[in-house]
C-alpha cells in the first residue's frame, strides 16, 4: 500500500504517505491496493474510450462508469475489498466492450484499430494474492526511480485533481445532467495519464489549464443540475436542534438521494435531518418544502463518530465522507452510490425501506430540544439578487473587506486557523464560506452590515461554482480583476475535490490564494516553489500575521 | 477437562497487556496475575468476544506473541493440542506472569464497550424441525434506548437465561439482523441440558426470556470475491444458515456453497430455508450429506469428504467457514491446509454441548 492522496497521509516518516497496513484515513492495504488497480483499469477503459469518441462513436455508459468508479476511489468513500474486486470485474467488461465499439468505428471508417499500449491491455490476476502483486506495479508511485519525485508528484496532483472531478460529475450525471464535453475530457485526462507522461511542462500545463478550465464545466454542469432539479438556493434559517419523533439522518453530498429519502418518507411520521454537507438542502425550494426536512443535526465529518452514536435513528451516508462507523452505530447506518463500508448496508437500487424500517424501529428523539436557527442559501443567485447593495456598501466604506473560507473541514489542530481568522475577522468585514470548514464557525452570531448578513453561506464545496460567479460578478462590478477585490481567499483542503477546485482557480488567474492546513505531500519542495513563483500561492500563517495582511491591502 | 496448571498466582501483581487486533487496533490495559485476561479486559471496559468463559468452548482464543503467563483448566476440544503449541490460548483461562503482548483475530469492531446488551423477549414460536431439533423463535420486547432494533452480525450468538435461574445457556442466531425484534434459532436437545429441559417441559408460547447479547467474533470476513464454503455439523448450521441469508439480503457478490452433515436422515433440518436462499443468492448451491443414511441405495458421506473432493477440483482456493462438533472442525481444518487454504482464510466456531 501506498497512498499520499489526502491531507490526513502519514508525515511522520522519511517517505510521506501512508504505507502501513491500515492506512490514516481507515482504508486497509487490501483496499488501497485494489483501488491503484481499479484506477489503472480505468486508464485502460479511457483509453479505448478517448479512441472511440474521436471516431465520434462514443460510449456514455462507459464514461458514466469511469466517473463512478474513479469517485469510489477518492478520501472517505469506500472501504469494502469486497466492492472494489467486483468494479475491477466490471471495468475488464466495460474495457471489453468500448475496446470492440472502437474497434468497429475503426473499420467502418476504412481504419486499422490502434491498441493502445499500457492499461488498455492489462488483465486482472484471477485472484486476490495475484491482484496484489499486480498492485505493487502501479501504485502512484511508480517509476519514482526513473521519471524522480517532481514528476511523480505532478502524476499524482494530476490524477487526483482528475478524481475530485469525477466526483463533481457523478453528482451532475445522478440529476441527469451530462455533457459529451465532459465526458470527452475526463476520458481524455485518464487516457493521457495512461500514456506516463514525464514532461515537468506539459504536465503542469495540463493539470493548470486542463484540468482547471474541465473542472469549471464540470461544476458548472452541476451547478445547473443542482438548481435546475430543486431551484435556486434562497437564504433559509435552518433549526439545528431535535424535534421529537422518529428520525432519519442523511449525510455526504447527494441531493438526489437526500430527495429520494423525502420522498419516500412522506406521510410516515418520520423526520430528516441534514448532517454535514448536505447543509445547504435546505436552502433548495423543491427539497425545503417538504415539511419533514426539519433540520440539520451534529457537526462536519470528523465527528461523524461522536454524532451518529448519538442520533437515535438510522444514518444514510450518501457519497464521501464516511469515517470507521464505531459499533454503538454501525449496525443502523446505511450507505448508497458510490460509498461502503465492509458490514454496511448497502442501497443500491434507490429503494430506502430497510432505512424507513429501522427509523420506525428505533426510538428518534423523545423531546424538542429549545429551537437554535442558523441561515443559509447564500448562494450566486440569492448574493446577486442584492449586489447593488453589496457593491454600494463596499463603496461608502460599510464593507471593507470580504473574506472567503472555504474547503473542508477535518480533525487536526491547525484548523482551529478558519475558525480563529472568521471569529478575529473585523466587524466591517463580511465572511463568505462554503464546503464544511464553516461548521467551526456557523453558529456563531456574525451580525450585520446594513441588513447584509456578516456570515454568507454559500454551500457545499459542491457549490464552488457558484463562489466564482459570486466573485467574479463583483470584480466586473468594480470594474477590475478578482485579485484587485478586497477579497482574501483561504482554503482549507482535506482531499481531491479540493484540487480540482483550486486548479480551477488557479486556471482563473486568481492569486494569493492561502491553502492549508498543510500542503499535499506529493508536491515536492520544487514543485511548491514553483508554485509559489507561478500563481504566489501560500500557506496560511498565524491569524493575526494574516489578517494585517489582508487588510492593509483592502480598499474600496 | 484437561488440567495443565493450576491457575493464580500466589501474590496479584499488575501486568501490562497489549492486544492488537486484525486491524490494528491496539488494546492496553493492566491484568492482575490472579485475574485472567478477558476479566482484567472486561475491567477495563473491552468486552472481547466470549461465550462460556471456563475453557470450554473455544471462542475467546487468541494468541500470545510474547510474554509468560499460566494456563487455567480448559477442555482439548476448545484449544486443541496443536493450536496450543502454536502460540494460542484461551484469554480466559490465561493468567499473566508477566508483560503480556498478543494478537486477536477479530476485527476492532467486534469489542464491545461497555456491558453486553440484556433485552427481554417472548416466546413465539416452538416446534420440533428434525430429532431433538428445535427451532425457536422470539420477539423482543420494544427497549427504550433502542426500539425495536435486533442488529447483529451474521454469526453471532446470544446467551438465553432459562426463567427462574441464573445459568445462561449460548445459542447462534440463524436469521439476521432485523428492525422487527425477531430472534430465530435452532436448538439440539440434550437430555438433561438446562435449556434443553426448560424447553421441553416448562417453555410456553408468549413466556419470557432474558436475552443477553449479541456476542462473539465468528463472523462473515471480507476479502474479495473468493468463493465462501460454509460447513456445517447438525446445528452448526444456525450461525452459517445465517451468513447466508444474509448474503442473499444483502445480494453479495461471492460464490457460495454450503454443506450440511448429519448423522441419520431425520436428523436433516434446515432444508427449506435453504432453499429459500437459493432462490434469492445467485451462485449459491448446498448440499447435504448423511453419515448413516436410511436408504442402502445412498451413499453414506460426510462434510470431510464433501470438502475434500470438493477442494480437488475448485480452480480459486475459497474462504472456509464451519460449524459444527470439535473433531469434524478439526478434521476439516487439515483437509483445508491440505487442498491450499491457509489459516487467514479459514474460520470456525466450535460447537460443545454446554
Amino acid at each position: 500500500m501506498f497512498c499520499y492522496q489526502c491531507e490526513q497521509t502519514d508525515r511522520t516518516g522519511a517517505v510521506l504517505g501512508c504505507a502501513g497496513p491500515v492506512g490514516n484515513c481507515g482504508k486497509d492495504e487490501t483496499t488501497s491496493d485494489l483501488q491503484d488497480l481499479l484506477i489503472h483499469a480505468v486508464k485502460g477503459i479511457a483509453q479505448y474510450a478517448a479512441k472511440a469518441r474521436a471516431l465520434d462513436a462514443p460510449d456514455d455508459e462507459a464514461a458514466t462508469f469511469i466517473l463512478y468508479a474513479t469517485f469510489t476511489t477518492l478520501t472517505n468513500v469506500n472501504f469494502n475489498p469486497t466492492r472494489f474486486s467486483g468494479l475491477l470485474k466490471e471495468a475488464m467488461a466495460v474495457r471489453d466492450r468500448v475496446k470492440a465499439g472502437y474497434e468497429e468505428a475503426s473499420l467502418a471508417r476504412g481504419l486499422q484499430p490502434e491498441p493502445p499500449r499500457g492499461p488498455a491491455s492489462w488483465a486482472p490476476a484471477e485472484d486476490l494474492d495475484g491482484l496484489m502483486k499486480q498492485a505493487a506495479d502501479v501504485r502512484v508511485d511508480a517509476g519514482i526511480d526513473v521519471v524522480g519525485p517532481d514528476i511523480v508528484g505532478l502524476r499524482s496532483l494530476y490524477l487526483y485533481s482528475v478524481k475530485g472531478i469525477c466526483a463533481y460529475a457523478y453528482h451532475a450525471h445522478a440529476l441527469g445532467h451530462h455533457s459529451a464535453e465532459v465526458f470527452a475530457g475526463v476520458e481524455n485526462a485518464m487516457a493521457w495519464l495512461a500514456s506516463e507522461p514525464s514532461d515537468a511542462e506539459e504536465l503542469l500545463g495540463n493539470v493548470i489549464g486542463g484540468l482547471g478550465e474541465l473542472n469549471l464545466k464540470v461544476t458548472e454542469l452541476l451547478d445547473a443540475a443542482n438548481t435546475g432539479t430543486y431551484g435556486a438556493q434562497q437564504p433559509t434559517a435552518v433549526r439545528v436542534t431535535p424535534v421529537a419523533g422518529k428520525a432519519i439522518l442523511v449525510s455526504g453530498h447527494d441531493l438526489y438521494d437526500l430527495h429520494a429519502v423525502l420522498e419516500q418518507t412522506k406521510d410516515t411520521g418520520i423526520n430528516v435531518y441534514t448532517n454535514g454537507e448536505l447543509l445547504p438542502a435546505h436552502a433548495y425550494p423543491l427539497l425545503k418544502a417538504y415539511p419533514h426536512l426539519v433540520g440539520n443535526y451534529g457537526g462536519a465529518w470528523h465527528d461523524q463518530q461522536q454524532d451518529f452514536a448519538a442520533f437515535p435513528g438510522p444514518i444514510l451516508m450518501t457519497s464521501n465522507c464516511i469515517i470507521e462507523p464505531h459499533i454503538s452505530y454501525r449496525r443502523r447506518i446505511f450507505t448508497a452510490g458510490p460509498v461502503g463500508w465492509p458490514g454496511v448496508r448497502h442501497i443500491a437500487n434507490g429503494d430506502f425501506s430497510p432505512l424507513i424500517q429501522a427509523a420506525k424501529a428505533l426510538p428518534g428523539f423523545k423531546e424538542d430540544e429549545p429551537e437554535q436557527l442558523i441561515t443559509v442559501g447564500f448562494a450566486r443567485d440569492a448574493v446577486l439578487a442584492v449586489s447593488d447593495k453589496v457593491v454600494n456598501a463596499v463603496r461608502q466604506g460599510a464593507i471593507k473587506h470580504f473574506f472567503l473560507i472555504g474547503g473542508c473541514d477535518g480533525p487536526t489542530p491547525g484548523r482551529d486557523y478558519y475558525q480563529e481568522l472568521a471569529l478575529a475577522a473585523p466587524k466591517d468585514t463580511v465572511v463568505l464560506t462554503l464546503g464544511c470548514a464553516k461548521y467551526r464557525f456557523n453558529k456563531h452570531d456574525f451580525g450585520e452590515i446594513g441588513g447584509i448578513p456578516r456570515l454568507l453561506d454559500l454551500g457545499q464545496c459542491n457549490d464552488s461554482y457558484s463562489a466564482i460567479k459570486i466573485v467574479t460578478a463583483l470584480a466586473e462590478a468594480f470594474d477590475c480583476e478578482i485579485n484587485d477585490l478586497p477579497l482574501t481567499l483561504v482554503l482549507s483542503w482535506t482531499e481531491q475535490k479540493a484540487n480540482a477546485v483550486l486548479l480551477t482557480l488557479l486556471a482563473l488567474g486568481v492569486r494569493n490564494i492561502s491553502l492549508g492546513p498543510t500542503l499535499p505531500a506529493y508536491l515536492t519542495p520544487a514543485l511548491v516553489n514553483t508554485l509559489v513563483e507561478r500563481f504566489e500561492l501560500r500557506t496560511i500563517g498565524d491569524v493575526a500575521g494574516d489578517l494585517a495582511a489582508a487588510l492593509e491591502g483592502a480598499r474600496p | 477437562m484437561t488440567s495443565v496448571r493450576s491457575s493464580a498466582g500466589e501474590t496479584a501483581l499488575a501486568y501490562p497487556m497489549t492486544l492488537v487486533t486484525s486491524d490494528g487496533e491496539r488494546l492496553e490495559f493492566d491484568c492482575a496475575s490472579d485475574r485472567n485476561v478477558l476479566e482484567a479486559a472486561a475491567a477495563a471496559g473491552a468486552m472481547l468476544p466470549a461465550s462460556c468463559r471456563q475453557g470450554t468452548c473455544g471462542s475467546c482464543c487468541a494468541s500470545i506473541d510474547d510474554g509468560e503467563f499460566e494456563l487455567g483448566t480448559y477442555s482439548e476440544l476448545a484449544l486443541p493440542q496443536g493450536r496450543r503449541e502454536s502460540g494460542h490460548v484461551l484469554l480466559c483461562r490465561t493468567y499473566p506472569r508477566g508483560r503480556l503482548s498478543g494478537t486477536l483475530p477479530y476485527s476492532g469492531s467486534k469489542i464491545l464497550y461497555g456491558a453486553i446488551p440484556v433485552r427481554e423477549a417472548v416466546i413465539t414460536s416452538m416446534e420440533t424441525v428434525a430429532r431433538e431439533t428445535v427451532r425457536l423463535e422470539l420477539s423482543l420486547e420494544p427497549d427504550e434506548e433502542t426500539g425495536l432494533d435486533c442488529q447483529f452480525d451474521p454469526g453471532q450468538f446470544v446467551e438465553l437465561q432459562v426463567p427462574g435461574h441464573d445459568a445462561k445457556r449460548a445459542y447462534s442466531l440463524a436469521n439476521t439482523g432485523n428492525w422487527e425484534g425477531r430472534l430465530e434459532f435452532f436448538i439440539r436437545l440434550r437430555p438433561g441440558g438446562l435449556f434443553s429441559t426448560y424447553l421441553q417441559d416448562h417453555a410456553r408460547i408468549g413466556e419470557r426470556i432474558i436475552v443477553h447479547g449479541p456476542q462473539g467474533a465468528f463472523g462473515l470476513h471480507e476479502t474479495g470475491l473468493r468463493p465462501r464454503w460454509f460447513v456445517a455439523g447438525g446445528t452448526g448450521l444456525a450461525p452459517l444458515l445465517s451468513m447466508v441469508r444474509h448474503m442473499a439480503e444483502w445480494q453479495e457478490p461471492q460464490p457460495a456453497l454450503l454443506v450440511l452433515g448429519v448423522n441419520e436422515d431425520q436428523d436433516a433440518f434446515g432444508l427449506s430455508e435453504l432453499e429459500a436462499v437459493a432462490t434469492e443468492l445467485p451462485g449459491f448451491s448446498y448440499e447435504t450429506c448423511v453419515w448413516r443414511p436410511g436408504s442402502p441405495k445412498q451413499e453414506p458421506a460426510t462434510p470431510v469428504d464433501r470438502v475434500t473432493a470438493h477442494l480437488a477440483t475448485a480452480t480459486v482456493k475459497p474462504d472456509i467457514y464451519v460449524c459444527g462438533p470439535p473433531p469434524m472442525v478439526e478434521a476439516l481444518a487439515q483437509v483445508a491446509a491440505a487442498g491450499g487454504v491457509t489459516s487467514e482464510h479459514f474460520f470456525c466456531e466450535r460447537f460443545l454441548p454446554s
